[in-house]
């Protein structure tokens, strides 16, 4: 039995990971190395210009960069991976309550406060198609608040 | 409806459809739901474990007090730690899937983070910044996937006309690693120590089934 710390290789490398302050460092490193392998790989990528989600940037428009074109009540055309799942698709993507009409002809920023304001910008593709990420985000918001409350309210340990 | 490729999660069962996001039950994926299912009925339904420490060379032994009422917020935040990992087994969708996974990393924060005991709260504190770094590996993941491919539907990825480089599921097993801490062992066994066994177990189940999954979907793709 060697004493401690002086073991085979794996055994020290072993030892090293079994303390659990190290965990983040080991971690990090993973990420680093894995990273410095993506960076080196990245021009081997192409970028897939038949994006379902894609963006068209015009920084004119007061709803940038939210604006999908298209007028109220009239079919828009909203790329979805499955359409008939989502037969209503882009008849409300163009609406905007009174209220944010107003803010749209009076500002150029009405695009940065996508929800607010009463109203916002209904886009489709973040309410409709991919509805439930929406809803999956607000639980990540409303556990992490769940816990900040908790963790306030017990006070110091 | 589209078909399922045949592929390692056997044929398709059935596909619930919250438009673009298609969640779907194969085989393999059924099996992952049904096991969180209950865990996550054992996590609403049973009672803390009360722990006993035996005074080692002796007879003696004393059991530590733990009030069901003061474990509230643990069974709160196991369940919703079940419920997210429900939705991440079965999800169709890559960005879908990341966030529930993301999910699954903050409840299990907020298991651990509840105790009062010193041991657990400095690994609960390390895994914590872990799950934190790992969001960049996750989303990155998904988001190399998406520049590269132009989709997120799992039942495109997983053809054979996409190919996903392989960075990409790099960065994704990167993520889910850091989020439901499967190969971190270390701080795990310092996070069991805390009272309320079926709470506490419930972030062991989570990543097993995070991590299986994620395995089928970087195979499959």
């Amino acid at each position: 039995m060697k004493p401690e710390g002086q073991g085979s290789l794996i055994s020290r490398i072993s030892r090293e990971l079994s303390n659990y302050d190290y965990l983040a460092a080991v971690y990090a490193l993973l990420v680093i190395v894995v990273t410095i392998v993506g960076v080196l790989t990245l021009p081997f990528l192409s970028y897939e210009d038949g994006q379902i989600y894609g963006k068209h940037i015009d920084r004119q428009s007061p709803l940038d960069p939210y604006d999908r074109g298209g007028t109220p009540f009239n079919a828009t055309i909203v790329h979805a991976q499955y359409p008939e799942n989502s037969p209503t698709l882009g008849y409300v993507t163009a609406y905007l309550t009174p209220l944010s009409q107003f803010f749209a002809d009076t500002t150029q920023h009405l695009g940065t406060t996508i929800v607010a304001h009463p109203g916002g910008i209904i886009d489709e593709i973040l309410y409709n198609t991919r509805g439930l990420d929406t809803v999956v985000e607000s639980s990540i918001l409303f556990v992490a608040f769940a816990i900040a409350a908790y963790l306030f309210r017990r006070g110091a340990v | 409806m589209n078909s399922l490729p045949a592929d390692i999660g056997g044929p398709g069962l059935y596909a619930v459809e919250f438009g673009d996001i298609v969640n779907y039950f194969t085989p393999y994926t059924a099996v992952l739901f049904v096991f969180a299912l209950v865990f996550t009925a054992l996590a609403i339904a049973s009672r803390p474990e009360r722990q006993v420490d035996i005074i080692f060379g002796g007879d003696g032994y004393y059991t530590k007090d733990i009030e069901p009422a003061k474990l509230g917020f643990q069974r709160f935040m196991a369940i919703a730690c079940g419920l997210a990992t429900l939705g991440a087994v079965v999800s169709g969708d890559v960005f879908n899937f990341t966030l529930f996974t993301s999910m699954v990393g903050i409840t299990n924060i907020g298991i651990v983070a509840a105790y009062t005991n010193r041991h657990v709260l400095n690994a609960a504190f390390q895994y914590g910044i872990v799950a934190m770094i790992a969001t960049v590996p996750l989303f990155g993941g998904a988001a190399i996937i998406l520049a590269t491919t132009g989709t997120l539907s799992m039942w495109e990825l997983f053809g054979p006309a996409i190919a996903v480089p392989l960075i990409a599921k790099a960065f994704l097993i990167l993520g889910v690693m850091g989020e439901g801490m499967a190969p971190f062992y270390v701080a795990k066994a310092e996070i069991t120590r805390a009272p309320g066994a079926p709470y506490v177990l419930m972030i062991h189940v989570s990543s097993l089934l995070l991590f299986l999954r994620v395995t089928e979907i970087v195979l499959s793709m």
